[in-house]
């Protein structure tokens, strides 16, 4: 008796262990058979293709008739279109599910950080060949966007949206407290005297705001800072951030948080937008995303370059992608990318960006009706589209920047609220984020 | 991961019958699958397998979507030295050591309260067993508007009774004093429920022997109501451990581990690593340090409760 359990929990264990083998099998990718996924590609061929958009439900209205439109022109394709997962944010944690059990789309939303993750899968198409064929007028899309779109050398995907950083005021703040009006060529040291100004104890009114909830959010308003002094985020696969550009960046961020108190610290990023829209925070440092509800919040607003350092005013551009997967299967592989070059011509994108509110993709879309429309609707969107120009780097694409994100906006928060002095908070962040971005 | 206390069976099959032992015993056999089968899939589909593969990704290195790199035992070895995990645990204990006495004290106390004979004593039990009730991301939010610094009750509370303003849930001093707050407020309700209970099974003879012997209230709960209670103390105490070391939903709901990372415990930290950051091989790596701690624990206080006489598992 003694002797038969022995066997059984053996044969159980054994099981179990061979069945988990075979599962850590499923932790590798596929690697890149370096032949292209459209080769030979029949545009006549009947397929279906799945589309995950990443949308709320209002865009993804809008998402449906478009694949019906395009189902109309192209009666052999056939368009499966869903948001993918409940929030863009999930699409991630979907696709890496999809990829286990081979059920991923053919065309996916993206945020662009994960593109160096998700070119590293080996699951999705290598685009290079075949954006820049003329026809595709890739040097249309924002430079920043197509850096993007491109991880470890190869375009992966094509744009899907864009967006960057701009200094948006209260008019109505700046007249209350008789400051004059930003312009283009303010320095940093403009918007902290500005700042210094437009605090007000008595009302709860800040110059400015800043979130320090450690997030991503957190850390991209850095960027700009540290390019416009000079520095870099990575150098290679080392951390760079942490050079005297770096500090230098924080340290004009610390003395209007800690020694000036014109900043209000937000710590979950979900207050500074609304204290902005109501009138409590003068000056915001944000994207095209914002004018919407500042727009419902009838409010009197300006948009202006961000300030700049000696001169420079890049900012940072946020770009969302469409990334394209391979199935081993090279007419589906064709009619997705047929497909996606349809949904990014400067024909359709201005019915879905700017339908939406977004800034166009393309830059040739700018005589468009649409963008007239858009910009007559939103007075910052002509500035924001403009500003694309000064989006001359993009943050990187390298697996691993998720890690350095958190620990670089772990340590402006600490820096921010008096906790630390940036040297040292941006050399620990730089330690902690070097062992996850090499192997 | 939940620690199950699952019984094992000590029945003894009776011995084969005569005819066909090898047909019944096979069919006996089957039936007895057929019932443990679905629930026997479904622990081992749900728990332990995904258990045992997390163990697997632990000695890996692996974000979900590239191939996985195997590392060994690297990820522990650089769990060890994190300081945001050495961090995260010392948050662990102080929310753990201040949650456990303080919900097994006021347990105490409340169920005395509730053990008395007075009108409406439904009605308050009730009362104190709904937050019990409510799901803890409810609590949560609903803590977020009390404890809001700009136009949450408490600061008018504490503006009324002429005390200074207080930063709360956004102060990194406070932020974990105020959750844990929240979370006794959500679970005293099931010590309570629980002591009330081993209150009324107390023998009434053994207190009225006490009173008869001239003891006093305080001697009589000190020397017969407290001993009488162990069992259920060494219960509520390792219940509450593993209910504080898994705090999560609450810590989520309110601060997300801030401010400046003060309210990251370990169980929060394991959520930014797997499924913020994507590390997803470091993440199953704390997941089972945690899980290892908590055993031992377990198994520690259960060894000593065996120790003292009063065994509850």
């Amino acid at each position: 008796m003694t002797n038969l359990r022995r066997g059984r929990s053996f044969r159980l264990l054994a099981g179990g262990l061979g069945a988990a083998l075979t599962l850590s099998a499923c932790m590798g990718g596929t690697t890149d058979s370096g032949k292209d996924a459209a080769a030979g590609y029949d545009p006549k061929a009947a397929v279906t293709i799945t589309w995950w958009t990443g949308q709320p439900e209002e865009q993804e209205k809008v998402a449906e008739q478009l694949a019906a439109d395009y189902h109309t022109a192209h009666p052999n394709v056939t368009i499966k279109v869903s948001p993918g997962a409940p929030t863009t944010d999930d699409l991630l944690t979907k696709l890496s599910a999809g990829f286990t059990s081979d059920s991923y789309p053919d065309v996916s939303y993206a945020f662009g950080n994960w593109a160096g993750d998700l070119g590293a899968s080996g699951k999705t198409q290598d685009l290079t060949s075949y954006v820049n064929d003329a026809a595709f007028d890739w040097n249309d899309f924002p430079a920043a966007a197509r850096e993007v779109a491109t991880a470890d050398g190869k375009v992966i995907g094509i744009p899907a949206l864009v967006d960057n950083l701009a200094l948006i005021y209260n008019k109505k703040l700046f007249d209350a407290a008789g400051v004059a009006y930003p312009t283009d060529q303010w320095s940093w040291d403009d918007f902290r005297a500005a700042a210094k100004k437009l605090t007000n104890k008595a009302t709860n009114t800040y110059g400015t705001a800043y979130s320090v909830s450690g997030s991503e959010d957190t850390t991209w308003h850095l960027w700009p800072l540290l390019w416009q002094h000079g520095g870099k985020i990575l150098d290679g696969t080392k951390p760079a951030f942490n050079s005297d550009a770096g500090v230098a960046a924080l340290e004009t961020f610390r003395q209007m948080a800690v020694d000036d108190k014109s900043m209000y610290l937000d710590q979950t990023d979900e207050k500074y937008a609304p204290l902005f829209n109501s009138g409590h925070v003068a000056m915001m440092l944000s994207g095209p995303w914002s004018l919407l509800e500042i727009k419902e919040a009838k409010l009197a607003y300006g948009v202006v370059d961000l300030p700049g350092y000696n001169g420079d005013h890049q900012t940072v551009s946020g770009p969302d992608l469409w990334v394209l997967f391979d199935h081993g299967d090279v007419n589906r592989a064709g009619a997705t990318r047929d497909f996606t070059k349809w949904l990014t011509s400067k024909e359709i994108d201005p019915k879905w960006n700017l339908a939406v509110g977004n800034l166009p993709l393309r830059t040739s879309e700018k005589d468009s009706p649409e963008f007239a429309a858009y910009v007559k609707e939103y007075p910052g969107g002509q500035k924001f589209f403009d500003n694309l120009a000064n989006a001359k780097q993009a943050r990187p694409t390298a697996p691993g920047y998720e890690v350095l994100s958190r620990n670089v906006g772990d340590a402006i928060a600490k820096v921010m609220q008096g906790q630390g002095q940036p040297k040292e908070a941006l050399d620990e962040a730089a330690k902690k984020s070097a062992d996850a971005l090499v192997n | 991961m939940a620690l199950t206390f699952a019984a094992t069976p000590r029945t003894h099959t009776p011995p084969p019958a005569q005819r066909g032992p090898r047909g019944r015993a096979l069919r006996r056999n089957l039936t007895g699958w057929a019932f443990a089968g679905p629930a026997t899939a479904i622990v081992i589909g749900l728990s332990i397998f995904p258990a045992v593969w997390a163990f697997f990704i632990s000695r890996a290195k692996w974000n979900g979507i590239a191939p996985a790199t195997q590392v060994g035992w690297r990820n522990y070895q650089l769990l060890l030295q994190d300081p945001d995990m050495i961090a995260a645990t010392k948050h662990t204990l102080l929310l753990t050591a201040l949650f456990v006495p303080g919900s097994i004290v006021l347990g105490i106390v409340i169920a005395i309260a509730l053990n008395q004979k007075i009108r409406l004593i439904g009605f308050y039990r009730t009362c104190i067993f709904v937050p019990y009730v409510a799901s803890a991301a409810a609590t949560g939010i609903l803590a977020g508007f009390v404890f809001n610094p700009q136009f949450g009750v408490a600061n008018d509370v504490l503006r009324h009774l002429g005390l200074p303003q207080q930063q709360f849930l956004e102060n990194q001093h406070q932020a974990i004093y105020i959750i844990c707050l929240i979370a006794l407020w959500g679970e005293v309700g099931f010590t309570t429920v629980i002591y009330l209970a081993a209150l009324q099974d107390i023998p009434k003879d053994l207190i009225e022997a006490a009173r008869m012997d001239g003891a006093s209230k305080w001697r009589v709960f000190r020397h017969v109501t407290l001993p009488e209670l162990r069992p259920v103390t060494v219960f509520a105490a390792i219940w509450q451990t593993i209910t504080a070391m898994q705090l999560f939903d609450l810590i989520y709901t309110t601060t997300r581990g801030g401010p400046l990372n003060s309210t990251q415990t370990i169980v929060y930290y394991i959520y930014e690593l797997a499924f913020q950051t994507q590390r997803l091989g470091y993440g199953a790596a704390a997941a089972y340090l945690l899980f290892i701690v908590t055993l031992l624990l377990s198994l520690l206080v259960i060894w000593y409760s065996r120790r003292r006489g009063s065994e509850v598992f």
